[in-house]
């Protein structure tokens, strides 16, 4: 290879590494990350980021060069000199990316292990995916729509603690996610897998299923809240659903907060209809009192929906909500809003 | 044989007055399905009512038969069995009369024809058919995921159109596009007259459109369409609508072409090859479709027990998947990608052989490091095995397996690397012709390295728990089968074009074919990779709205490349009528298929050639790849 020619290549491939590393760092690709496991995640990620824009900028520049350089005219019809191989070379290029794949598995590896360690006193809930909502059992035995874990343990926080989730599923398969956590986990009818995290900053982020399940697959969503320790001492004691209203652990069961927001439940989904409005909804509507409207509005969604949202809840509740459970649930929404 | 000989050959057998009913042809097949329709209706009901189950009419079981019986019946009316029953039932010898073998009109094409070239041909077209159809699924769902919430389908119906453009794409476009593409050049490429057996490839053929016909037809069943996705998880798809038996049972047909399309190749290559074509002169495509074919026999069957497994499950309330009758979740997924992770390695090997050639050839230089191209090919193969589980990452597997299979899957790399490094090192100092060919085949390097380094992130267990069923999936097999398989599918049509059609494609809708394609891929698939991190997980009609305006960037520019498509769709049809009449040699290429005229003479070579050198010594003086004028023996049959 010619001299100049190098340094062209050279060239060529830092013009195509600052454009990359440029886009790398612009945008940003992951979410910010709210705990241990994520943060391991996000430094795996640059890691593999930063061999990868070497590999790229290295095939760029060639394909470039090789475009400008060497095209001749279609009438051209002289060939090419008749190399046939070089052995370093060949060898080179079969270690080199050995050798940075090996490495980015030792990397991998280790991250693995660390982010299955739960460290000691884990909180374990348990998790149950069933079509198409979460739910959430905690060591009282309570159950909730939603999760809600500590801090782990910190500088700040000493007694903050990780938590062990025991994920498993009623029905078909179900993946719990949390893209600001990182961490992911398919649920499995019949048996049980595990997932540990261990949270760093406070806040509300969304719960995703992320395994195709059927109908509702979309809308199978649910959040997390990351709150203190002080704050999660306050939780376990309070705040018991099963000592709520019947409605409301139907209500919870169902996920009905992962779209709709609902004061008397905690909930603010805002995919679909706001349920603190019910009561005027139902007035707009003028179908009936507002118990008849209530039941249609679940059984059949399609019937009336209310300007501004579209026709996007499952059909499925009808069937899914034994009649018992369902008149709870209606006579649950129904009640505050009297 | 004499050229008389091969005239005295080639007409075809008078049909017959009066035997229209009995003759093998569409007249036959109107009668034989309905028969066999009738047969399996019989079978069930009856095998149902001496065993008193009750109902004795019972939808579930009548599908999963008539899935069967209506395409026997369909290929017993074509006549796909007709001399091997004949043979079985003892009669005397018939003496092969060719009359069944190539295409002097477009009617030959639509029945039993054992002429490779014109197999070759049914199958491409065929396979851009069902690409067109697959296509515009995907357009209707990108248009109803231009905005969040539903706008034109429910649910049910997107799932539906998600899981046939998979299976589609997959089962119906690109695995069996190779073997088209493949079944016309490769008895060309190592100079025989055609595949070792002719009516068994016919018989693989006939039953594309029987799988594709089937998957489209089971979007009309009552209750809705397959919507499990391609993948057709159990336990949910056990408890699907029942057009998830069409899925099962449409695979299955797929397959069995594929294993048979397979077993042809293996048999082809290793008896067939013509003198002096030892294993080290082969083209790199032979290798590629070599090493394919062996990957088909090993591997598709493993598909074939998981979607019997699965449909048992459903139709015979077996208990294989089903946790509550005892049943092992996850041995679906394990036996599901025991199959479809080396199908991956089906779906672009033979492209890979593809792009060896476009870019040797189109560069004027031997192609670099030849037998480290078809060792590293072998070394794809014996690790394709072995990394299956990386698609479990996160499905809770024993954990401790997760190690391993992320070493073995990064280590797939090495021999993928290997080729893209040559491929440039081939481009180096050549004389380049960026012809559309070439142009595709360079697209594919640039794209496929992306579909490469993404691969890389999902390799790693880490970044795959995060990445794992997110729209960066999406947005990696696409890479990897758009930006990989497809654009060399696209160079591959683009390069034999004038050889399968005896005409020259125009050049300049071409090229404008390909910065379309290669502009409106990038646009549509690149974003996907944000949106799949930050988190918007896969197969989901309705998504959060701060998703939207990326979502909506994404459909405009999947339009954008669907239109690609309708320039591709005149070139070809239009070219192919009206194009300017091609040499036989238009890219001054050395390999055996560019040395007959275009299109072939119908046994492909007057004279058996005898292969002399390597095939892609371009640029060495004097150097031959075979010679053509050593006297033939007959072909193989006849009498």
């Amino acid at each position: 290879m010619r001299r100049g020619s190098l340094v062209q290549l050279t060239f060529f491939a830092l013009v195509a590494a600052g454009i990359c590393t440029a886009v790398a760092l612009a945008i940003p690709w992951l979410p910010d990350p709210a705990g241990k496991e994520a943060d391991r995640i996000d430094f795996t990620y640059w890691f593999v980021t930063v061999i990868s824009i070497g590999v790229f900028a290295i095939v760029a520049a060639v394909l470039v060069y090789a475009i400008l350089k060497f095209r001749v005219r279609p009438d051209d019809d002289s060939d090419g000199p008749p190399t046939h191989g070089h052995a370093t070379l060949e060898i080179v290029w079969t270690a080199i990316p050995a050798v940075l794949v090996t490495a980015i598995a030792i990397v991998s590896a280790i991250v693995l292990a660390q982010n299955g360690r739960a460290g000691a006193n884990p909180l374990v809930v348990k998790v149950l995916g069933k079509q198409f909502a979460w739910s959430f059992t905690y060591p009282n035995g309570k159950t909730y729509g939603s999760l809600t874990i500590p801090l782990g343990p910190s500088k700040k926080y000493p007694n903050g603690r990780a938590t062990r989730l025991d994920i498993t599923a009623a029905d078909v398969i179900h993946s719990f996610w949390v893209p600001e956590l990182s961490q992911k986990q398919d649920a499995l009818p019949g048996a049980h897998n595990t997932l540990v995290v261990t949270p760093t900053r406070t806040g509300t982020f969304p719960v995703i299923c992320t395994e195709l399940c059927g109908l509702g697959h979309a809308l199978m969503r649910s959040h997390v809240d990351i709150v203190t320790p002080a704050q999660f001492a306050a939780f376990e004691k309070g705040g018991s659903q099963t000592s709520g209203p019947p409605g409301l652990a139907v209500f919870q069961a169902n996920g009905c907060g992962g779209c709709h927001t609902f004061t008397p439940a905690g909930s603010n989904g805002a995919v679909g209809p706001d349920l603190d409005k019910l009561a005027d909804y139902a007035k707009t509507a003028n179908r009936g009192p507002l118990a008849t409207f209530i039941k249609e509005s679940i059984v059949n969604p399609a019937a009336y929906v209310q300007p501004g949202y579209q026709d996007q809840m499952p059909h499925i509740y009808g069937q899914q909500i034994p009649a018992d459970k369902l008149d709870q649930l209606v006579q649950y929404l129904a009640g505050p809003s009297k | 044989m004499t050229t008389a000989a091969v005239d005295s050959h080639s007409h075809h057998a008078p049909p017959v007055p009066g035997r229209l009913l009995t003759r093998p042809g569409w007249v036959r097949v109107l009668w034989t399905t309905p028969l066999f329709f009738g047969l399996g209706i019989g079978i069930v009901t009856l095998v149902r009512w001496l065993a008193d189950w009750n109902p004795v009419w019972y939808a579930q079981p009548l599908v999963a038969v008539e899935l069967v019986m209506v395409p026997l019946g369909f290929l017993v009316g074509l006549g796909a069995f007709d001399y091997w029953a004949y043979y079985a039932s003892g009669r005397r010898t018939r003496p092969e009369d060719h009359s069944s073998h190539g295409a002097t009109s477009w009617r030959d094409y639509f029945r039993v024809n054992t002429d490779h070239k014109v197999i070759g041909i049914q199958y491409v077209v065929t396979t851009q058919i069902f690409f067109v159809i697959a296509g515009l699924f995907a357009l209707l769902f990108r248009a109803e995921l231009a905005r969040p919430g539903d706008q034109y389908f429910n649910p049910q119906t997107f799932n539906v159109l998600v899981s046939d453009h998979a299976a589609l794409m997959i089962f119906l476009v690109i695995v069996p596009v190779f073997a088209g593409l493949g079944n016309y050049v490769i008895p060309l490429m190592i100079g025989a007259s055609d595949m070792a057996f002719p009516r068994l490839n016919a018989l693989s053929f006939w039953l594309l459109p029987i799988a594709g016909t089937m998957l489209v037809a089971g979007m009309a069943a009552p209750g809705g369409g397959p919507s499990a996705g391609w993948t057709c998880y159990a336990p949910l798809c056990s408890h699907q609508p029942i057009g998830q038996v069409f899925f099962n049972m449409g695979v299955q047909w797929a397959g069995t072409s594929s294993i048979m399309t397979a077993l042809n190749f293996l048999v082809t290559i290793i008896t067939m090859r013509a003198p002096g074509m030892t294993f080290w002169r082969m083209p790199l495509l032979v290798w590629a479709n070599f090493t394919t074919s062996l990957l088909v026999v090993v591997a598709t069957p493993f598909i074939a027990g998981s979607q019997f497994f699965v449909m048992f499950d459903r139709v015979m309330h077996t208990n294989f998947f089903e946790p509550a009758g005892g049943g092992y979740v996850l041995g679906y997924q394990h036996i599901f990608w025991f199959y479809s992770h080396p199908a991956v390695y089906i779906m672009v090997l033979p492209g890979f052989g593809i792009i060896s050639e476009v870019i040797s050839v189109m560069s004027r230089k031997p192609i670099f490091g030849y037998r480290l191209m078809a060792l590293s090919l072998l070394g794809i193969l014996v690790l394709g095995f072995s990394v299956w589980a990386h698609h479990m990452f996160v499905a809770g597997m024993a954990s401790w397996l997760r190690v391993p299979m992320m070493v073995t899957t990064m280590l797939i790399a090495v021999p993928t690397g290997v080729k893209i490094f040559s491929w440039l090192a081939t481009m180096w100092n050549g004389r380049i012709h960026f012809n559309t060919p070439m142009l595709f085949a360079t697209g594919f390097i640039a794209t496929f390295v992306i579909g490469g380094l993404s691969g890389i992130y999902l390799a790693s267990v880490p970044i795959d728990i995060h990445a794992s069923d997110t729209y960066f999936i999406v947005a990696h097999i696409h890479y990897v089968l758009f930006g990989g398989s497809v654009f060399t599918i696209f160079a591959g049509f683009y390069y034999w074009f004038p050889k399968m059609t005896g005409r020259m494609y125009n050049e300049r809708l071409g090229q404008l074919h390909f910065w379309l394609t290669f502009i409106g891929f990038n646009l549509t698939f690149f974003p996907m990779h944000y949106v799949g991190l930050q988190g918007m997980p896969r197969r989901v009609a309705d998504y959060a709205p701060r998703f939207a305006d990326l979502n909506l960037f994404i459909s405009i520019a999947s339009f954008g490349l669907g239109a690609s498509t309708l320039v591709f769709l005149y070139n070809v049809i239009h070219s192919w009528r009206f194009g300017e009449l091609a040499p036989a040699n238009p890219w001054r290429a050395l390999t055996l298929e560019w040395q007959v005229s275009s299109p072939p003479p119908l046994f492909n070579f007057e004279e058996v050639p005898q292969v002399v050198g390597n095939p892609y010594e371009y640029g060495v003086p004097g150097a031959r790849h075979a010679i053509l004028g050593v006297p033939a023996s007959e072909p193989a049959g006849v009498d």
